[in-house]
């Protein structure tokens, strides 16, 4: 009686919303085939990986991998922190056996909860020990070094070391990225080798010289392509990255302190087993296979990042790893930063 | 249902607990976190005061002018529902480097949420009585004076419910403001895992989350209750005359026009102009992928938001006990906890569920979960038209209640219904950090690709992705807007209360 037909119609379209929802779902949790395999050690059909890699960088190699062994791999991309977060939350139901990360503080995170399983000498062989877990519960895989990019044209006497950076030539030329991960990893170091005063006097001195707030560094780059500013403090391959991503050569190039100051940090990325992981040596093989000299040099040339196997070659018109003169820092001392972030919100810069 | 969404809350007061009373009072009381709960609340009021301003202009010209193509301009203030504020953001920044800090993130956030207020909005004006209008206006008032003497106090609730919305929308969002460098309540939280991976005080800053959104609902209700007493709901309203004034048509026109520049035009173009300036080739079997998991995924998450709010509608919409008002605001609350904590929360009893955990349905239902406020909201105030009379009319016919609510109140609430699940698809479609974190492992959605890409830069390789998301969004906002229809398009029966 109070039927009229076109509020019928919606209440059909509802139906059949709701119908078609369900059967795309059940095809597509079919096809995307969510089971995982509970195979043992000698038969792996497939492995599940938790990437902080991008896709874009990461993929091509593991898809070779996959080829060569015919081993399927279940990839699940996210931000290093949050999948790190994902695998504490998880425990000892975590379904990945690989956890690929982007810096060291991720993956300190996860060995520090006992989620990882030890990896014996023989496993990323060529990998110097600097550059990995001191219990061997994570080991490297690439290398990124904190540069300043800046404009040849404009920035004629280059600073030598951080401290140079608040000398009155650099008036409101300079970026930075204060929220971004490496931005406070870095500081995280100046705090820890030169004391909280000195990096509170040194923060106070970039900001009344004018420093200038980005959100990202790649942004930083951008600006300094656009002439908004003339120096940043960046990782290495962000040049590559923007003028790759704009599609022309940009007007910045990066440059490095005196060996052996911090701003010449050099972080990691790296990878680790998950100890609830039952197809540990088929993970094994993956991490061999990325450390591998071989692949360790096509990562230098697709992904723009530095090898930490020092005989293979630096990426294109960057100084080799050995000759940056990083400073000597234990990568583990850099897992807590709140300490960095209290600074930074205490100066303003937060 | 009631029980469900309660997993985040029961998850977080687990998580605080495992941390001693002393240090989740140094945690409480410590500076930083005022000044965080202050830049919040201002953050919400400056947006609230934004959104509600020109949700009012815009809802008020669209219902009371007499414009050509009506669709047309209901479709651009309505679009930007579906856009990720992070890709407004991302393309912002891309637009404007040094574009950063407080009022970027509330320029962003109202470009984002403005849409709620102006549904809203256009919900309550449809139900204007316009005989008191023609009254008002025969004692000589002028359309400004009469919409606010007049109109205005008609459509509070509908106002309020959605600013509550705008509001509850503004304290979850973490992309603005992460990039922005603005530290709201949220940037703590997620802080707080990247920074020391501390679970625990993270947990701790969510229950701050959850107690100043609680101001925001009891604030709402306050609203909502002061005008129930003495009002009569229509259940058929007289259409008001269509007014035709020049200078309100163009200003309307204007600020739509605007709008739809800032919003949908600015993004698009950046999106657009970085693809051709570094054109790829597009996988198209990839787009497509992307596509139909997440409408297919989305689509779900509506269903099942749908089925679980059927019974809270009703519910909430029958009379007022204090279960019924503590679901609601249990519901709503939900709505302002940041997407990684509903993951999170989700991961950790999930993970327990074997075969279930990551699968495509878990996915759905956080979904559901997520934003059930959004279909219980529009169902119980399109429930509410169904006049009383008609129910007892059917009964005393001998119909029983199921054939009561087949025959009699489904057909007039629906339109609501079917609104409240658009919303769900909508903002289902675009959500990303508990997607990130719940999908099944190699399940790529529209959203994780545009992030995938955005994160390093390659706004010309998002572009496709996002350019299709917001056609497919298109798709039911227009279906809905369309003014052929009996009522006015279902937009202006549904949300709001």
């Amino acid at each position: 009686m109070l039927r009229n037909s076109l509020k019928g119609n919606n209440l059909l379209v509802m139906s059949k919303v709701l119908r078609l929802g369900l059967l795309s779902a059940l095809v597509l949790s079919l096809t995307t085939g969510c089971s995982s395999n509970s195979a043992d050690s000698d038969q792996v059909s497939e492995l599940t990986i938790y990437s902080g890699r991008s896709e874009n960088f990461i993929s091509p190699f593991l898809t070779q991998w996959s080829e060569q062994t015919g081993i399927k791999l279940n990839i699940r991309y996210g931000d290093s922190a949050e999948l790190a977060a994902q695998i504490l939350e998880e425990g000892s139901n975590s379904p990945a056996d690989l956890f690929l990360a982007q810096d060291a503080g991720s993956l300190g995170a996860v060995a520090e909860e006992e989620l990882f399983t030890p990896l014996a000498k023989e496993v990323a062989s060529l990998i110097p020990d600097q550059f990995n877990h001191a219990d061997r519960l994570w080991v490297g895989v690439t290398a990124r070094a904190r540069v300043f990019a800046y404009d040849p044209k404009k920035i004629t006497t280059l600073p030598k070391s951080i401290s140079d950076l608040t000398k009155p030539i650099y008036k409101n030329q300079i970026g930075i990225a204060p929220t971004n991960a490496s931005f406070q990893a870095f500081l995280t170091a100046v705090i820890e080798n030169k004391g909280q005063a000195y990096a509170k006097s040194w923060l106070s001195g970039l900001t009344a010289n004018g420093v200038k707030i980005y959100p990202k560094n790649s942004a930083i780059v951008e600006a300094i392509d656009k002439g908004e500013i003339s120096l940043g403090l960046v990782n290495h391959y962000y040049t590559w990255e923007v003028a790759q991503a704009l599609g022309r050569s940009i007007n910045v190039v990066n440059g490095y302190f005196t060996a052996g100051d911090l701003g010449n940090l050099i972080n990691v990325s790296g990878v680790g087993v998950l100890n609830s992981s039952n197809k540990k040596q088929a993970a094994i093989d993956l991490i061999n296979f990325l450390t591998s000299i071989e692949i360790q040099g096509e990562f230098v040339e697709q992904t723009h990042e530095y090898s930490l196997i020092s005989s293979v070659v630096a990426p294109e018109d960057l100084l080799a790893l050995d000759k940056i003169g990083a400073p000597a820092i234990d990568l583990g001392s850099l897992k807590n930063i709140r300490a960095t972030q209290d600074l930074l919100i205490e100066v303003g810069l937060l | 249902m009631v029980a469900l969404s309660l997993i985040p809350l029961l998850y977080l007061l687990i998580r605080a607990g495992e941390k001693p009373v002393a240090e989740i009072a140094g945690l409480l009381f410590r500076a930083k976190t005022f000044e965080v709960i202050a830049t919040t609340s201002l953050l919400v009021v400056m947006v609230i005061l934004l959104t509600g301003f020109f949700g009012v202009l815009i809802a008020a010209g669209l219902h009371f002018l007499e414009l050509p193509n009506k669709a047309w301009l209901i479709i651009p203030a309505v679009l930007p529902l579906a856009i990720p504020s992070y890709v407004f953001t991302y393309t912002w920044i891309a637009f404007v480097p040094a574009f950063t800090g407080f009022f970027a993130a509330v320029f962003i956030l109202f470009l984002t949420t403005l849409p709620y207020v102006t549904l809203a909005c256009l919900a309550g004006l449809s139900r204007v009585d316009a005989s008191q209008i023609e009254v008002a206006r025969s004692l000589g008032f002028s359309y400004p004076k009469t919409f606010f003497k007049v109109v205005l106090p008609q459509i509070r609730t509908h106002l309020s419910g959605g600013l509550l919305l705008a509001g509850l929308y503004t304290m979850s969002d973490f992309g603005a403001v992460s990039l922005l460098n603005v530290d709201t309540l949220t940037v703590t939280i997620q802080n707080m895992y990247r920074a020391s991976y501390d679970r625990t005080a993270a947990a701790v800053i969510s229950l701050v989350l959850i107690t100043l959104s609680a101001i925001f609902v009891v604030a709402d209700e306050r609203v909502r209750r002061r005008q129930q007493k003495g009002e009569v709901i229509k259940s058929t309203s007289i259409k008001s005359a269509l007014i035709e004034k020049n200078s309100y048509k163009v200003s309307t026109v204007l600020l739509i026009t605007t709008y739809a520049l800032l919003a949908v035009l600015i993004p698009i173009y950046v999106l657009l102009s970085r693809f051709f300036t570094n054109t790829v080739e597009i996988s198209w079997q990839q787009l497509l992928q992307a596509s139909l998991s997440t409408v297919s995924v989305a689509l779900l998450g509506a269903g099942i938001a749908l089925v679980l709010s059927i019974p809270l509608g009703i519910l909430l919409s029958e009379r007022s006990t204090t279960f019924s008002r503590v679901s609601s605001r249990v519901i709503l609350i939900g709505h302002a906890l940041p997407g990684v904590v509903i993951g999170l929360a989700l991961v950790s009893f999930g993970s327990k569920l074997g075969p279930l955990y990551q699968s495509t349905f878990l996915l759905a239902f956080a979904y559901a979960l997520l934003f059930l406020a959004k279909s219980v909201a529009s169902m119980r105030a399109s429930l509410k038209q169904v006049p009383t009379g008609a129910k007892e009319v059917a009964a005393t016919l001998g119909l029983n209640k199921w054939l009561v609510l087949k025959n009699v109140v489904t057909p007039i609430a629906a339109p609501g219904i079917a609104l409240g699940a658009v919303l769900v698809f909508l903002t289902a479609m675009k959500e990303l950090p508990a997607t990130l974190m719940l999908r099944p492992t190699g399940f790529e959605t529209l959203a994780t690709q545009i992030w995938s890409y955005a994160a390093i830069n390659r706004f010309n390789e998002a572009a496709p992705y996002a350019l299709i998301l917001i056609v497919i969004a298109a798709i039911p906002t227009f279906v809905l807007s369309r003014p052929d229809r009996s009522d006015r398009g279902s937009f202006n029966s549904g949300l709001g209360n």
